[in-house]
């Protein structure tokens, strides 16, 4: 007989034999039940309910501990262990936690790397799904003529994306060589010089950001240049306890930011009990001062030699960590006390004055730190390898011969990954379409009396009130970008595999290729915990999103 | 179109319309760009439809041209979608081949057994949770939405232990038979949200005429929850039919591949130049059943994730 036959009757008969062992089961765990119940006292009519409520709800029951619970257990075990497939297993403690997390040897690398694709998928993939998906809402919500039809069609890509088969096309559309793709960019550019020219600056502007973001997953030093994000940061949050008008929403933003630095430090402070680092950091011993601000690091300019700039930097560098203390008691002070209008515009006012003067000293000094690399290299007679991809992307504007390399080179990768979710974001459309029907219509009517515009309309009222779903989506495409499996294993090839690479890839790859059971199942634990704590996060800041 | 009467209770126009699907009503639709009524915006509001329409649709058509063309043409550079003579051969091909026709029957076999295990095990875990009162029912509730939290990751390695131990590698066992344990927290929830809807004196009348709880779920409730169990099914059927992960680790025979994989190992062939026609082939053979499914049941799927994200 046909071995696919065998395996089916096979699999039939042991779907029999589940079948008759949950019912007993089941059975049982109801008598066992209704068992407690009569010893504690309880009626016939109770006992009943008992038996009953148990035994119905047994198949889920069952399946919890055997599936659920025992493996997690296990695998946490495991995790503290060196276990490989089909050998002993030896307890190692916290070594596997260890290399994954401080990104020791070749498998802390990858793991590390796959960490910072999954961030880049949150943090450049979420944002453009959650764009197209909110756009697409919008457009199908407006009440015209076909609009079922236009839905249908949008949403489609979400019951496909799923599988390898339309995985597959596109891999073949994307391809850099003759795909359908680039050729029909080339000859769209020929014909009309001016998108040519922005073709090419969209491929720069990729390439660009690419390289960069390849240079900082290599852990080249980035110097100064590390503070200008989070002072930015800084400046938003200020402004808006500055400026924002609703007092209870500034309050409930004020204590989000002291509850989420408060998490982050006790997630940092964790990871480097358990890598081994110090408890306390080295920048806790030098706190900047106030013209440390202007200029970031006033020891790049002094420092010469290549291995100062390399690992230098964070030993001897001053940090502005109080400013961070800073606003975290500012913002305790306006989350937790009644603060006077005046004084909390002057204080908000200040410190993000200071986020900003960090934000420009870090900037300049940023590009002088970069100069002392090559200035340093030229002494050294050695080629600068610091951000080599991305100084040999921004150096040159591509020609009219260059093409978007999709799939096969690491530059590309992630972007061709991102625009696959993008073309499968119906699924948070359909979630918009459900939270913008829940907008009163009167809202928007009275609005039209006051002469607002659509766009006003738009930002004031519709954005607004359907924040908890935006929040839900944000949430679900976090999770998913952690997730991102299925697009990772069809479009990945020897030379892009370690640029796509994805949490879960990583994982996969390390348990079911390698059996390395004991390192994999910390690589899960990570991941799960990561998962649970923006789960948490969802939980707990959902409400304010609402502002009602 | 019992929709048209929501609009003229004067509910919430644009969406209750936009739910309708350009049913008659012309005097109660209203553009927010309405004011000055342009009939160039509304164009080109349709123009942007059109385009974004091509974009989502483009993929699917592309796989489909690509499945009629011949290797010459698949090893060109690309420009056209359709071959110049549709090569209905490729079709008879891959219909002639031996493991294309046991990856299909795996893969139906195998639906079929997790939505019969599945489906029938969600609701009787759902009426419990929903139909009946029962000490501790709100404890053990909160545990099982409690697993929503828990990533799937978390328990994919000592699963595979476990499945490795039982000696369930190469066999359906570690697809098929997790699902007869109400596999799926989200779609028990999304059931008992719908069996909490249905009446209370359903219940009562029946415990009246002597009706075992079984007897009620079979009689009274699974007839009327129909709506929601074709929901969850749908659900369940494309979420397994796409299913590559769960066959890609257990499966690891070609005779016992499912069409995920059958499809996804056809990539890897190390052939010069790539056979797309015949991987496109199969993935449009793939494809059909669940296209057919979605477009036949697409109410099904905006209800359901209403239903499942509202609640966020």
């Amino acid at each position: 007989m046909d071995p696919a036959v065998v395996a089916r009757l096979h699999n039939f008969y042991w779907s029999l034999g589940t079948v008759a062992f949950i019912v007993v089961g089941s059975y049982l765990v109801g008598r066992l039940a209704q068992g407690v119940a009569g010893a504690r006292g309880a009626g016939v009519l109770q006992r009943r309910r008992v038996f009953w409520g148990y035994a119905l709800v047994s198949p889920w029951l069952i399946g919890f501990v055997i599936f659920v619970v025992g493996p997690a257990l296990l695998s946490l075990y495991y995790s503290f262990t060196d276990y490989k497939l089909g050998r002993s297993i030896e307890w190692i403690g916290l070594e596997n936690y260890k290399t994954l997390l401080g990104g020791l040897g070749a498998q802390g690398r990858r793991f590390m790397q796959a960490m910072y694709n999954s961030f880049y998928y949150a943090l450049v993939g979420v944002p453009l799904q959650i764009g197209t998906a909110l756009a697409m809402a919008v457009m199908v919500a407006q009440p015209l003529r076909g609009m079922p039809f236009f839905r249908l069609v949008f949403y489609m890509p979400v019951i496909l994306a799923g599988g390898p088969a339309i995985l597959l096309a596109w891999r073949y559309m994307l391809a850099s060589n003759g795909g359908f793709i680039n050729v029909s960019l080339q000859r769209f550019a020929e014909l009309i010089p001016p998108f040519g020219w922005l073709y090419r600056s969209f491929i720069f502007a990729v390439e660009s950001f690419n390289a960069f973001f390849i240079g900082v997953t290599r852990s080249d030093p980035v110097g100064p240049l590390m503070y200008v994000l989070p002072a930015l940061l800084g400046v938003l949050v200020c402004a808006a306890l500055a400026f924002g008008s609703a007092e209870a929403t500034r309050r409930q933003v004020a204590r989000t930011v002291v509850e989420v630095l408060g998490a982050i430090l006790v997630v940092v402070l964790g990871v480097r009990a358990i890598t081994g680092g110090s408890f306390v950091p080295h920048v806790l011993e030098r706190l900047g001062t106030f013209t440390d601000l202007l200029t970031q690091r006033t020891s790049v300019r002094e420092a010469g030699s290549l291995d100062y700039l390399r690992t230098g930097f964070a030993e001897h560098a001053a940090s502005p960590l109080w400013l961070l203390g800073l606003l975290v008691a500012a913002c305790a002070l306006v989350g937790y006390t009644r603060l006077g209008d005046g004084g909390r515009k002057w204080l908000f006012g200040g410190v993000g004055l200071l986020f900003g003067l960090l934000a420009l000293g870090s900037t300049v000094d940023g590009v002088r730190y970069f100069q002392a690399f090559d200035a340093a290299s030229a002494a050294a007679g050695t080629a600068n390898h610091h951000f080599s991809l991305f100084r040999q992307v921004v150096a040159q504007f591509p020609d009219a011969n260059r093409v978007p390399l999709w799939l096969s080179s690491e530059l590309w990768s992630k972007p061709s990954l991102v625009l696959i979710t993008m073309w499968s974001s119906g699924a948070g459309m359909l979630i918009f379409l459900a939270a913008l029907k829940g907008v009163p219509r009167s809202m928007y009517e009275a609005a039209s009396v006051d002469g607002a515009t659509g766009w006003q309309k738009f930002f004031r009222i519709t954005l607004p009130m359907i924040s908890p779903a935006m929040f839900y989506n944000v949430v679900i495409g976090l999770i998913a970008a952690l997730q991102t499996f299925e697009s990772v294993y069809i479009i990945q090839n020897t030379q892009t595999e370690q640029s796509l690479a994805s949490a879960a890839y990583f994982l996969f790859v390390r348990t079911f290729r390698q059996l390395e059971i004991g390192q994999g199942a910390a690589a899960s634990w990570i991941l799960a915990v990561l998962i649970v704590l923006l789960t948490v996060a969802q939980f707990r800041y959902s409400r304010w999103v609402h502002y009602e | 179109m019992s929709d048209v009467s929501v609009v003229s209770k004067g509910g919430n126009a644009a969406t209750a319309a936009a739910h309708a699907g350009g049913a008659p009503g012309q005097e109660r639709r209203r553009v927010f760009w309405r004011r000055g009524g342009k009939a160039t915006a509304v164009t080109l509001f349709y123009a942007v439809l059109i385009a974004a329409c091509i974009f989502f649709l483009f993929p699917v058509a592309w796989m489909g041209g690509t499945s009629l063309k011949t290797i010459d043409e698949v090893s060109q550079a690309q420009l056209s979608l359709f071959p110049e003579t549709p090569q209905w051969s490729n079709y008879t091909k891959q219909l002639g081949e031996r493991n294309f026709y046991r990856a299909y029957g795996n893969s139906i076999y195998t639906v079929l057994v997790v939505l019969l295990g599945t489906v029938s095990s969600l609701t009787v875990v759902a009426f419990a949770f929903s139909r009946l009162q029962w000490p501790g029912r709100n404890v053990v509730f909160a545990l099982m939405l409690g697993t929503l939290m828990l990533p799937a990751q978390a328990t994919l390695v000592p699963q595979y232990v476990l499945f490795y131990e039982l000696g369930w590698l190469r066999t359906f066992n570690p697809i098929t038979l997790p699902g007869f344990f109400a596999g799926g927290a989200s779609l028990v929830f999304l059931l008992r949200q719908f069996m909490l809807t249905l009446p209370r004196e359903l219940d009562e009348s029946a415990a009246i005429d002597g009706a075992n709880p079984l007897q009620m779920l079979w009689l009274i409730i699974l007839p009327l929850s129909r709506p929601a169990i074709a929901t969850v099914t749908v659900f369940l059927f494309v979420g397994q039919w796409n299913n590559l992960v769960q066959p890609l680790l257990y499966l690891q025979k070609a005779e016992l591949f499912t069409m995920p994989i059958y499809v996804a190992q056809k990539n890897n062939l190390q052939e010069s130049p790539i056979p797309w026609h015949d991987i496109m082939t199969a993935s449009v053979l793939f494809v059909i059943p669940v296209l057919v499914i979605f477009i036949l049941t697409q109410r099904y799927f905006t209800e359901g994730i209403a239903l499942t994200g509202s609640k966020g």
